[in-house]
């Protein structure tokens, strides 16, 4: 009964949502919007929440709610246009769709892939969906034995852990952004005493540096910067013939978006980690478990399959701890959560109870833009394909642009463009020496929360550390964060090493 | 970034997190940590000063732990070997990055808060799309040169007060003057690619998008959106009037 009573609400929140024209108007249009925005190399799935967050800020909730979610899901489906037609990911989150996209398309199944590519992203953001809707509100609950004690070491937890898994060079890089990240969280009044840190005597910092301009700035200006100082130069595109996907190929592949579909949700669920890891990940087991390994590289549908499954069913993977937890699963994710704060929503454990038909309207949302998703790819997908030929030094200029214009709608504060520009700059220097942006991004979000919550707790207990040791979730938190530092050093590979190599011996003398 | 350059480059950022988390510690240090503020006898686990202080001694350790690593990998003596002030020329990629910077820099500290913000937009967009889109290094230095000289011309006006004496005569003088200098500019990109027809389509191209851009968002955000613009001056006044006419 309790089941066909949250189907019911769940079918209920679809109704609301599609019985207004409007919003069917902008579900398309977003999700069109989405798909151009991940199709234009340079251009991110962030990047598009982020400009699309400043323009929804005077919507009402859901109506914006539905833009967000769909440039979203339409940005990571996007991404493979680009990948498979020209060989230059539209997004990160597409970069393993390329391998096998582009060598199909030079075979001449540029339609067919785009076709499978489209129906397998449409499936992972269903399956992402059922994940978000059965697993969040469960994450929701436990999570209600949280205390501050818990809530501040979430915090910690999400940059070691984002930090480990999102850093290309040292770990140990991806916990200074993170830290960095927190510090900026710093600056202003403090939540509980009202004393002004770090604000020069500004009082445009007495409130602290908005979030969605300090997001805006990390994610937009380095990309600007990368495309227009790198020149990347875009290929012609292949051409397109009949889209639609044979059904009989999607069964055949079931297996493949299955498997995919778990990673990606999986990875979506840690946080910080973003869809290029599922991506990758993805293909990977794909070709481990594949009959025919060796294809793989030289046009393999599975592969595509695989990937573009991977990082559609991310996004619900990465609305899980975002919903429940209020931590970002991933970094359009963390561009939500800011678009969220906007809307005055706190996800968190008490999202259940404040707004208990929230994470229905989110799934609804999510289910809803597959579907436009879907339809929009197969009925337009030779129309986008156009947008390739812009030239960047076009484009990018006018995101700039977008981006100024955006930050300071939101405060109407020029000083919020005073922000902007140095946190770009610094974070394009910071993405060039290979310091990851995720863990800085979710750094500045959870600071507030962590820095409230450490003192709050302390009062409880009196200026006592022990309840992080004698709370069961604290502790295991503590453990998480303390195996994944200790997992970064010599003497521990060393070590596991060892243990690895006297346990096979031991097999083998057997 | 090579990977001795990527060492080189963590040797500098270790030494200077080094020097930032002592700079926070010793700004911490100031916060109220047992005394009172505000009329409430703090303790130290409420101080405001807890948080940032753990936060700098993690950046501390960690910056620490790159440093060593730079040290061992080579890094510093990469950087001592090959330090240097003597001036090597500017690479392409480097003057890239300096157009980049000088437009946004100029776009955001300079001409938002004192010019016409469609004039601002336009001035921008002209210059940021012509010197990436004409993809030629000579242009791209010539131009960027060009608009620097224009740049370091209006923050004089500016930091001199000149803008001020001259707005007295007219309030929008200095928004004139920017559509005197987006003209100037136009004309000198003009005249350096007057010899090309592929230049000359670009440029028509780029101030096609620099003006269509301003004349779609300016009305959205303004009267769509309700946002009023960073500053309203020539051009958005006239936007108003029509607006209003129109209304």
């Amino acid at each position: 009964m309790f089941i066909f009573g949250q189907l019911s609400v769940f079918f209920q929140q679809i109704f609301i949502l599609i019985a207004n024209p409007i919003n069917v108007l902008i579900l398309f249009g977003a999700v069109l919007l989405g798909i151009i925005f991940g199709a234009m190399p340079g251009l991110t799935a962030t990047l598009g929440v982020a400009l699309l967050a400043t323009l929804t800020y005077g919507m009402d909730t859901s109506t914006s709610l539905i833009a967000l979610l769909s440039i979203y899901v339409g940005a990571i489906y996007g991404g493979s246009y680009a990948s498979i037609l020209i060989n230059i990911p539209g997004t990160a989150a597409a970069a393993a769709t390329a391998l096998d996209g582009y060598p199909l398309a030079c075979q001449g199944k540029a339609g067919k892939a785009l076709g499978l590519t489209t129906t397998a992203s449409a499936i992972g953001t269903f399956i992402g969906m059922l994940f978000v809707i059965t697993m969040a509100p469960l994450i929701s609950a436990f999570a209600l034995n949280f205390t501050s004690f818990e809530f501040f070491l979430l915090a910690f937890f999400g940059i070691i852990i984002s930090g480990t898994l999102t850093s290309h060079d040292l770990a140990y890089k991806g916990w200074i952004a993170g830290f960095l990240g927190l510090f900026m969280a710093c600056v202003g009044r403090d939540q509980l005493q009202f004393y002004p840190r770090f604000t020069f005597g500004l009082n445009e910092l007495d409130g602290g540096l908005e979030v969605v301009p300090v997001l805006i700035g990390a994610f937009g200006i380095p990309q600007i910067i990368q495309v227009l100082k790198d020149k990347i130069i875009c290929g012609k595109a292949k051409r397109v013939q009949k889209i639609l996907p044979e059904f009989t190929e999607i069964i055949h592949h079931f297996p493949d978006i299955m498997r995919s579909a778990l990673i990606g949700v999986g990875i979506g669920a840690v946080p910080g980690i973003g869809e290029d890891i599922a991506g990758w990940v993805s293909y990977g087991a794909a070709k481990n478990s594949s009959k025919h390994p060796e294809r793989f590289g030289k046009g393999e549908i599975s592969a595509v399959i695989s990937t573009e499954t991977a990082n559609n069913a991310c996004i619900g993977g990465a609305m899980i701890p975002l919903l429940s937890l209020g931590i970002p699963g991933s970094p359009p994710a963390a561009m939500l959560l800011g678009a969220f704060m906007l809307h005055g929503i706190q996800p968190g454990p008490m999202l259940t109870f404040d707004r208990p038909l929230f994470i229905f309207q989110v799934s609804a949302i999510l289910l809803l833009a597959s579907f436009a998703m879907w339809v929009t790819g197969m009925l337009l997908a030779k129309q986008v394909i156009k947008v390739l030929r812009i030239p960047h030094p076009l484009f990018m200029p006018i995101i700039a642009v977008l981006c100024v214009i955006g930050s300071y709608s939101l405060g109407l504060r020029i000083f919020n463009l005073y922000l902007m520009v140095p946190v770009g700059i610094l974070a394009y220097f910071l993405t060039e020496m290979e310091y990851p942006i995720a863990p800085l991004v979710i750094g500045v979000i959870l600071g507030p929360m962590a820095d409230a919550n450490l003192r709050r707790a302390l009062m409880v207990s009196k200026g006592s550390f022990l309840p992080i040791i004698t709370r069961p979730v604290s502790l295991i938190l503590v453990l998480v964060i303390l195996l994944t530092v200790l997992s970064q050093t010599r003497w521990y590979k060393t070590l596991t090493k060892k243990i690895v190599k006297k346990l096979f011996a031991k097999k083998k003398n057997k | 970034m090579k990977k001795k350059e990527l060492r080189r480059a963590d040797f500098i950022t270790s030494v200077l997190l080094l020097l930032f988390s002592v700079w926070i510690i010793m700004e911490t240090l100031k916060m109220p940590m047992k005394d009172t503020f505000g009329g409430v006898q703090n303790v130290w686990y409420v101080s405001p000063a807890l948080f940032p202080l753990i936060i700098s001694i993690v950046i501390m350790v960690l910056a620490a732990v790159l440093l060593i690593n730079s040290i061992n990998s080579g890094g510093a003596k990469y950087f001592i070997n090959n330090f240097s002030v003597r001036y090597r020329g500017i690479s392409e990629k480097k003057f890239r990055f300096i157009s980049i910077l000088l437009a946004l820099l100029s776009f955001v500290y300079l001409n938002i808060p004192r010019i016409d913000f469609f004039i601002s937009i336009v001035l921008f967009l002209t210059f940021f799309i012509s010197v990436f889109y004409f993809d030629e290094e000579n242009l791209l230095k010539k131009l960027t040169l060009f608009y620097f000289t224009g740049s370091i011309i209006f923050i004089s006006l500016f930091a001199f007060g000149i803008s001020k004496f001259l707005n007295s005569y007219y309030q929008y003088f200095m928004d004139v003057l920017a559509l005197f200098f987006f003209t100037i500019y136009v004309l000198y990109s003009w005249i350096n690619v007057r010899n090309s027809q592929i230049y000359r389509k670009r440029l028509t191209i780029s101030l096609l998008v620099a003006v269509a851009v301003p004349l779609i968002l300016c009305p959205i955000f303004r009267y769509f959106l309700l946002v009023p613009l960073p500053k309203e001056g020539l051009i958005i006044q006239m936007m108003h009037n029509i607006y209003y006419f129109l209304k």
